[in-house]
């Protein structure tokens, strides 16, 4: 039996790389109740989790803050010099509760996917950021229509001033298609693209691991088993950074977009 | 731009404008011009429209971009 035989097993006993379909088609968790499945039961779990530990940190906050409050505080000093500042200015405090909880509901779905036994990114199922990037849109046109009128709001977004008249028929549909269309578009999409991939390719390298080393073990089978154990290691690090990452951006996208709608660009 | 809006505050949230406009103006002006081309191709059962139209909105929207960003 020479090498390629062991590795090229008859069908069956070969290594499948997990698929879309069975990683996030999830069954339900109390049979006959459908709607009611993994990310569901972490969505609830998240905004529990977000729910009680700002309560236990802010519920009785103090000067010297200690304990939980002083982590937390961290986390709304983040969000309040790195996220809201920058876009909202001196309106930054009156968003502040909208931009943190949406900051760690995010991070906290994120989070899930690398926590074991619970290992799934809330937001890789389009829905959940979907949801929240509607939100946004809906506050970002009532904003706008409120603080710059119905008719302003559209004027100061399709034909920024400072542009050669008969240009302005030309480029208003390119500003309306990216302002009103691609822009919530992409608000959930890069959050749910990034957890989708992430716990894709999270799932592969384990696999391989769990495949070769427990599965099917075989000398020419172990190394490859070995690296797929090592990136899992390597690419868990880096998910928690994207993880991180992409809670910010979406943070920072809401106050973004909060913000042109409070104040016309120049 | 006037001297209101030169505050140091306001100079991250320009930076960040722009490099998230960038993309989705660029997109946008494809997906416009793109689209009135190939249209226009539909209609006249022709097949040139379509490329030029994409062409045209990537020079439109970089060009907005450029206008709006790039001084």
């Amino acid at each position: 039996m020479n090498a390629l035989t062991v590795l090229l097993a008859p069908a069956g006993d070969q290594f499948g790389a997990p698929t879309p379909e069975e990683l996030f088609n999830l069954p339900p968790i109390i049979p006959g109740v459908y709607w009611f499945t993994k990310p569901v039961l972490l969505a609830m779990l998240s905004a529990v989790l977000v729910i009680g530990v700002t309560w236990a940190a802010f519920a009785k906050p103090k000067l010297v803050p200690r304990g939980v409050q002083n982590a937390v505080e961290l986390g709304y000093m983040f969000v309040r010099d790195q996220v809201a500042r920058p876009f909202l200015g001196k309106d930054a405090d009156r968003w502040m509760g909208l931009l943190v909880s949406v900051f760690f509901l995010v991070l906290v779905w994120n989070l899930m996917g690398v926590v074991p036994v619970l290992q799934f990114p809330v937001a890789s199922h389009i829905a959940f950021p979907a949801v929240l990037a509607l939100v946004i849109y809906g506050l970002k046109v009532y904003l706008g229509i409120k603080h710059q009128g119905g008719v302003g709001y559209f004027k100061n977004m399709m034909f920024p001033p400072g542009l050669p008249k008969p240009i302005y028929f030309l480029l208003a549909p390119i500003e309306f298609l990216s302002n009103m269309i691609i822009a919530p578009f992409t608000h959930a999409v890069r959050l749910f693209a990034n957890m989708f991939a992430g716990h894709m390719l999270l799932a592969f390298f384990s696999m391989v691991g769990f495949w070769f080393l427990f599965e099917k073990l075989t000398p020419l089978g172990a190394p490859v088993g070995v690296v797929g154990v090592v990136m899992t290691i390597l690419l868990t690090g880096l998910e928690i950074f994207i993880q991180y990452l992409q809670a910010f951006l979406f943070a920072m996208l809401a106050a973004m977009y909060i913000g042109g709608s409070l104040h016309p660009e120049h | 731009m006037s001297a209101q809006e030169r505050r140091p505050e306001n100079d991250g949230r320009d930076f960040a404008d722009a490099m998230w406009s960038v993309p989705s103006s660029l997109l946008a002006g494809m997906a416009i011009y793109g689209g009135l081309g190939w249209l226009l191709d539909r209609w006249l059962g022709m097949s040139a429209f379509f490329p030029i139209g994409v062409v045209l909105g990537v020079v439109l929207g970089g060009y907005l971009v450029y206008r709006k960003f790039g001084r």
